[in-house]
């Protein structure tokens, strides 16, 4: 079966997720439990994990799902917000095509036309998605948001150290929207705690690429003990008990083995030829005096623990035991390589002739015990680290096994926000140098507080009824989206050669629209109030051809790039997305092209869609229309926003965020029929196609 | 090869699950398996395989909920939480279970937002441990090591606790002396930094009587009759030399490498080993050995060869012995058939044959090594199983309280004197519990009725006989009254002493009936010397709990029914 891909039915799937998501996004959100068929149970406000957990089969949804994981792969964070922003973007576009509807019903089209008429439409809006995060959101980012940036580091002096206290809001504020209610403050201590105690110098990127990589290794579930038993612990724990254990203190060192220390028989493609018994005594007397001298001559070399990723043999244990040596033996290969990134070490090779070289390199280690944890035993490794990374374990108890899995990848998920945080990040974006900028400033903040004015209206007219205040944002200010788009469409369509001609009408009436012209300024500011397709109207009967000519000198293009310096934050509950909405007006304001003013217009008004969900839960003073408002007032009148809430976000979190939703709704829109194939999924794709196209 | 590929069915998602009538009532059932199988006069439950298998009867949390097949994610979680508790600490898990049933219950009923709900549990939780490891704390007692009192009661709560063991008063304190001999018997006599506890093997005998059970120093090795007789008694005066392999003596070749190994004609590697196996027997010989054990298979010559030289070969040990052999004997598991060093070898002071019941013995008696064997005597089998658990947890609770010197007053009497606490302060000082966390005080008494009512509920829940249940108005401890008494009548004289048995009803006091709201109280909290020393005779035992194991259930059930309450979706995976 064949379904027209639409925004109508990816808004539908969306608007389901969101529903399970919103429920689980910010600091009142709450748990999910999920089974896996194993019978397993899993605790989770990841929604990463959520959706993977559903089992999709809608493909659009799976479209969703796959960019979700496709994004948390890369940032670690964000996958609910990721939904809830995706939906509201949808919104705004049903919005649009539902305009576009009312205009096409008196034109008797037939469906598929009309599908394909769409699809253009959706290619068209795709593209200026598309340049948009590629040439103008950079700019925004760069020359508006980024006064407002906060970093996690106190820059005293010339170097920058990291901050205790805005490591912790920051991390707080992570696990807030990961952890449950009770746990998060504690989780991010012992976060904190875990990085503190195990980074020795500045260079912290290092560790955190160490950590992201290793995760699993560096830390210990253990079940059946309150969450508060968990802790960090110096050194490392292997998940293997010993083999041997002889106590050793003082200077002891390791060696790594990949081999089985006795010598074999025979070796893989080779044969063994045995032609008495004396031979095979003999042999194997060898064998045993050379597992014996080897085993000697490591204790020689002060080598007090073997770590070995293969089972040794009852002989070399034995041996082992004899010359005072611990063996671990069967350790995974990441064990072994996390050791290896450690110390620095590469495997002992077993000599072959002689046994007089040395081990080439002297790994030290403090201690080596046995640690027993809920009656499982484990090896505690105490290793003299050689990079930036001192060796440190977190140990998670927790009463099942799905709650510790929920912080274990909470954790790790916060590694990998803060990896990326502690990058910098580089912008590139179009510059377009307008003669009409400087002007234009002080004009923008008339028309802001004439919204802010019409908003306090609706606001004073609803009468507090939060249902109704919240359909105020999505129904003024795209309102002039629809018309427009739809108008450019058809004409676009019909004049195929005025193309260009008209789409620079377009550009030139928005921008006569914003020009300072005062005697125009006063009937656009009335218009603006009351019906906005009124003044498009009036602006293209009025100095159409003059403006065309003038355009090209106006406007020159420069490419900038800059960059989102490391550990850069933004205030946790909604900063990021009404700085950005704010601008996006703003910049939707002075700019020329219709699809520009779209888009931005689009982007901005969905971005609200977050903090209205994260303030839903707020009473009195604290709900959404009441921070909109301040924060309003205090960006026209150049004043710091003061959150309600203390806590910090990554700015390059959310960045990648917006990105990879747009790069999602495009992925979306671009599709416009859905074929389902009533086949098995083959491997080799051989083309003799016998797909049947079923409408 | 064939690869079978099927699409992935997709997920059912329930929204809100507590609110679910079906879970709420499956709750509601394992509620009441559970709370009737609590404490001394709990029922018993005999669980049955429909297909056939065995019949076992228990009261244990531990059998029962690793026996429960439960469907619903949300008593999966229940259920795993409890069974990850009790293989931590052995104890309490009933306990545990019945207040997460009873929290999640009572909240729910509160209809308050869960949000609030969860923060409020969590305060009260910390007030609870607080209390709990505070000076002032009104049910707690210090364990005096120097005498075994506290010690053998506590053994004696576990014991009488676990009523399927069918023991009777006699034999609750012939075993409970038995325990705590062994666990004696474990602490080593070096007084050496840290000390590591010795190892205890329970033994469970099916035939003789409870009360012929008996505690022996060292390892029992069970053996077959005719391989006793065979092995010939030599008795000698000084220790005995204990050689112990790990590795196979059977004269197979085990690992030939990656390669092949390629053997001629007429030669034969049996005869081979074997002869590198008769060279090690000649060692042990040379070396003066007068045991060898084997954890694998003995090759037949190389027993007969030893035998012949009055050397006791015992072979199949298998893998669980070693350890205890090793502690015992000094000896080293040797993993070698070259020659043996000196250092391997092990000693003990002596060995005997032994039958217990219809079984044979082989037993090692150590020079002073920390290993003891407990055998455990009993009619039938499904009785020994819960008597050797019971026996285990008791070893266990006993090794816990040697960490932290501290028990719990049991019987109950914990259980209402903590609400009474939690009452007392909420109506007091509700600060101490809110500390700002943006909940009103309203709030607070609504969730704190719902602890207590919990805590007592779960209390009430050791009385399965339709008593009535009473608490004190001083100290909040727990008092349970026979059904179907007059009711007008003295109150002292009905009751006894408390669940504890730390006070006695000639004290004093005045009651009420635990399910009615009773104004609140300040419990008082010190427990006076003088009542625990007369309650220390013998005859009057205390019923007493493990601090450590209450205290983690305590915090496991609150934060299982956290997040049992804070859950909005669940998401079943129908692959």
């Amino acid at each position: 079966m064949a379904v027209v891909g639409s925004v109508k039915t990816a808004l539908q799937v969306a608007e389901v997720l969101e529903a399970i998501v919103s429920r689980c996004v910010g600091p009142e959100g709450r748990q999910v439990l999920c089974t896996k068929p194993t019978g397993e149970v899993l605790l989770s406000r990841d929604g990463g994990r959520l959706l993977e957990a559903l089992h999709l089969d809608h493909p659009i949804a799976r479209i969703i799902v796959a960019c979700v994981s496709s994004h948390l792969k890369k940032t670690g964070d964000g996958a609910k917000t990721f939904v809830i922003f995706l939906c509201h973007l949808l919104r705004g576009l049903r919005a649009i095509t539902e305009k576009e509807k009312d205009s096409l019903i008196s034109e008797n089209i037939q469906t598929f036309e009309r599908c394909w008429k769409n699809c253009c439409q959706w290619k068209f809006i795709c593209q200026a998605l598309l340049t948009f995060q590629t040439q103008i959101l950079d700019g925004i980012m760069d020359q508006y948001l980024s006064r407002h940036f906060l970093s996690i580091f106190s820059s005293s002096a010339k170097e920058r150290t990291l901050c205790r206290s805005s490591l912790e809001l920051l991390l707080e504020a992570y696990f807030c929207g990961r952890v449950g209610r009770n746990n998060h403050k504690f989780i991010s201590q012992l976060m904190c705690n875990f990085f503190f105690k195990s980074t020795i110098s500045d260079s912290r990127l290092e560790v955190f690429e160490l950590v992201d990589d290793c995760f699993v290794e560096l830390n210990v579930s253990v079940t059946g003990l309150p969450v508060s038993d968990s802790r960090i612990i110096d050194g490392l724990v292997l998940h293997r008990d010993f083999s041997v254990y002889c106590p050793a203190d003082g200077d002891m060192r390791v060696a790594i083995v990949r081999e089985t220390i006795q010598p074999l028989f025979s070796t893989s493609g080779s044969e063994f030829v045995l032609n008495s018994e004396a031979q095979f005594q003999t042999s194997q007397i060898w064998i045993m005096e050379r597992t014996k001298s080897i085993m000697k001559h490591l204790r020689s070399q002060n080598v007090r623990l073997l770590l070995s990723s293969v089972k040794q043999p009852d002989l070399v244990i034995y041996y082992a035991r004899l010359n005072g040596i611990s063996v671990v033996d069967c350790l995974s290969s990441e064990e072994i390589s996390l050791i290896q990134r450690i110390i620095s070490l590469s495997p002992f090779v077993l000599p072959q002739a002689s046994l007089q070289c040395e081990i080439s390199n002297p790994a030290l280690v403090k201690f080596c015990k046995p640690l027993i944890l809920r009656s499982k035993r484990y090896v505690h490794l105490g290793l003299m680290s050689t990079c930036t990374f001192a060796p440190h374990c977190i140990i998670l108890c927790g009463p099942v096994q799905g709650l510790i899995e929920q912080h274990e990848n909470a954790l790790h998920g916060a590694f990998k926000m803060l990896r990326q945080l502690f990058k910098d990040f580089d912008l590139n974006y179009v510059k377009k140098s307008n003669d009409q900028n400087d002007t234009l400033s002080p004009h923008v903040k008339n028309n802001d507080e004439l919204e802010k004015n019409q908003y306090l209206q609706a606001h004073s007219n609803l009468v507090v009824s939060d249902a109704e205040l919240e359909t105020y944002i999505p129904c003024s200010t795209p309102k002039l989206l629809p018309t427009d788009t739809v108008q450019t469409d058809e004409t676009w369509r019909c004049l195929p050669p005025e193309n260009k001609k008209i789409n620079d009408d377009y550009e030139l009436l928005i921008e006569s629209n914003s020009s300072s012209n005062p005697i125009t300024e006063n009937t656009r500011i009335e218009t603006y109030c009351e019906n906005l397709q009124v003044t498009n109207i009036a602006g293209k009967e009025s100095t159409l051809p003059m403006k065309y000519k003038s355009l090209d000198t106006h406007i020159s293009q420069s490419y900038c790039s800059s960059s989102v310096p490391a550990g850069c934050v933004l205030p946790v509950g909604g900063s990021f997305e009404i700085l950005l909405h704010y601008y996006l007006l703003n910049y939707a304001k002075k700019c020329q092209q219709l699809q520009e003013i779209m888009v931005s217009k689009l982007i901005a008004s969905a971005l609200l869609g977050i903090p209205k969900i994260l303030y839903k839960p707020k009473k009195g003073n604290h709900n959404f229309p009441q921070i909109y408002l301040r924060a309003l007032h205090a960006l026209q009148t150049n004043q710091p926003i003061i959150s309600c809430q203390a806590g910090l976000e990554s700015v390059i979190g959310k960045y990648h965020l917006l990105t990879s939703v747009l790069q999602c709704l495009t992925k979306i829109l671009t599709v416009d029929l859905i074929i389902n194939i009533k086949r098995q999924p083959q491997k080799s794709c051989d083309q003799d196609s016998e797909d049947e196209l079923q409408h | 090869m064939m690869s079978c590929l099927e699409a992935k069915k997709p997920s059912l998602c329930h929204r809100e699950p507590l609110t679910a009538e079906k879970v709420r009532t499956t709750l509601a059932v394992l509620k009441g398996v559970l709370t009737s199988c609590y404490g001394p006069f709990g029922r018993l439950k005999q669980l049955h395989n429909g297909v056939g298998g065995s019949v076992c009867t228990t009261s244990q949390s531990a059998v029962l909920l690793r026996n429960l097949s439960v469907t619903h994610p949300v008593l999966k979680v229940l259920i795993a939480s409890v069974q990850n508790h009790v293989s931590c600490f052995s104890d309490c898990g009933l306990f545990t279970a019945i207040l997460c049933c009873n929290l999640i219950e009572n909240v729910q009923k509160t209809n308050l937002a869960t949000a609030t709900a969860i923060k409020l549990n969590k305060r009260l939780l910390n007030f609870c441990t607080n209390y709990l490891r505070s000076e002032s704390c009104g049910c707690r007692i210090p364990v005096d090591f120097s005498s075994t009192q506290i010690l053998l009661c506590l053994v004696r709560s576990v014991l009488t606790s676990k009523p399927a063991c069918m023991l009777t008063r006699k034999e609750v304190d012939h075993i409970s002396t038995l325990i705590l001999r062994a666990f004696l018997f474990t602490i080593p006599e070096s007084t050496k930094n840290p000390i590591i506890l010795g190892k205890s093997i329970i033994i469970s005998l099916k035939g003789p009587r409870v009360t012929d059970s008996t505690v022996l120093p060292g390892v029992l090795i069970e053996i077959p009759e005719i391989q006793l007789m065979k092995t010939l008694p030599v008795r000698k005066s000084s220790a005995l030399k204990v050689a112990l392999f790990s590795t196979s003596l059977s004269g197979d070749f085990s690992d030939p490498g990656e390669g092949s190994v390629v053997v001629s004609y007429r030669v034969s590697l049996e005869n081979a080993v074997l002869d590198q196996l008769i060279n090690l027997g000649r060692q042990l010989v040379s070396d003066h050995v007068d045991l060898v054990l084997c954890q694998k298979v003995m090759h037949p010559s190389l027993k007969r060869f030893l035998r012949t030289h009055h050397i006791i070969a015992i072979d199949r040990v298998g893998v669980t012995p070693i350890e205890p052999l090793s502690k015992a004997t000094g000896a080293q598991p040797i993993g070698s058939l070259g020659p043996v060093s000196p250092s391997s070898y092990g000693s003990v002071k002596d060995w005997h044959s032994a039958q217990f019941g219809c079984k044979h013995f082989f037993h090692l008696i150590p020079n002073e090594a920390p290993v003891c064997t407990l055998l455990l005597c009993n009619r039938n089998d499904t009785v020994a199983d819960e008597l050797k658990l019971a026996c285990q947890t008791a070893l266990h609770v006993l090794q816990l309280t040697v960490k932290e010197p501290w028990v719990l007053l049991g019987g109950g009497c914990t259980e209402t004197h903590l609400a009474a606490c939690i009452r007392h302060t909420t109506h007091k000082e509700p600060g101490n519990i809110l500390q700002g966390e943006g909940c009103t005080q309203a709030e607070l008494q609504l969730i704190a009725e719902a602890f207590c009512s919990a805590l007592e509920s779960l209390a009430g829940s050791l009385e399965h006989d339709g008593g009535e249940i009473l608490t004190d108005m001083k100290h909040g401890h727990f008092w349970s009254m026979q059904a179907g008494l007059p009711s007008v009548v003295n109150w002292p004289d009905l009751l006894s002493q408390c669940g504890c048995g730390v006070y006695s009803s000639q004290e004093e006091l005045s009651w009420s009936v635990l399910r009615n709201t009773c104004h609140p109280f300040a419990p008082q909290t010190c427990i006076p010397h003088e009542a625990l020393e007369i309650n220390q005779q013998p005859a009057r035992g205390l019923i007493v709990d493990c601090l450590t194991a209450k205290l983690s259930g305590l915090q496991v059930a609150v934060e299982t029914a956290n997040l049992i309450l804070d859950l909005a979706y669940v998401i079943e995976d129908k692959n």
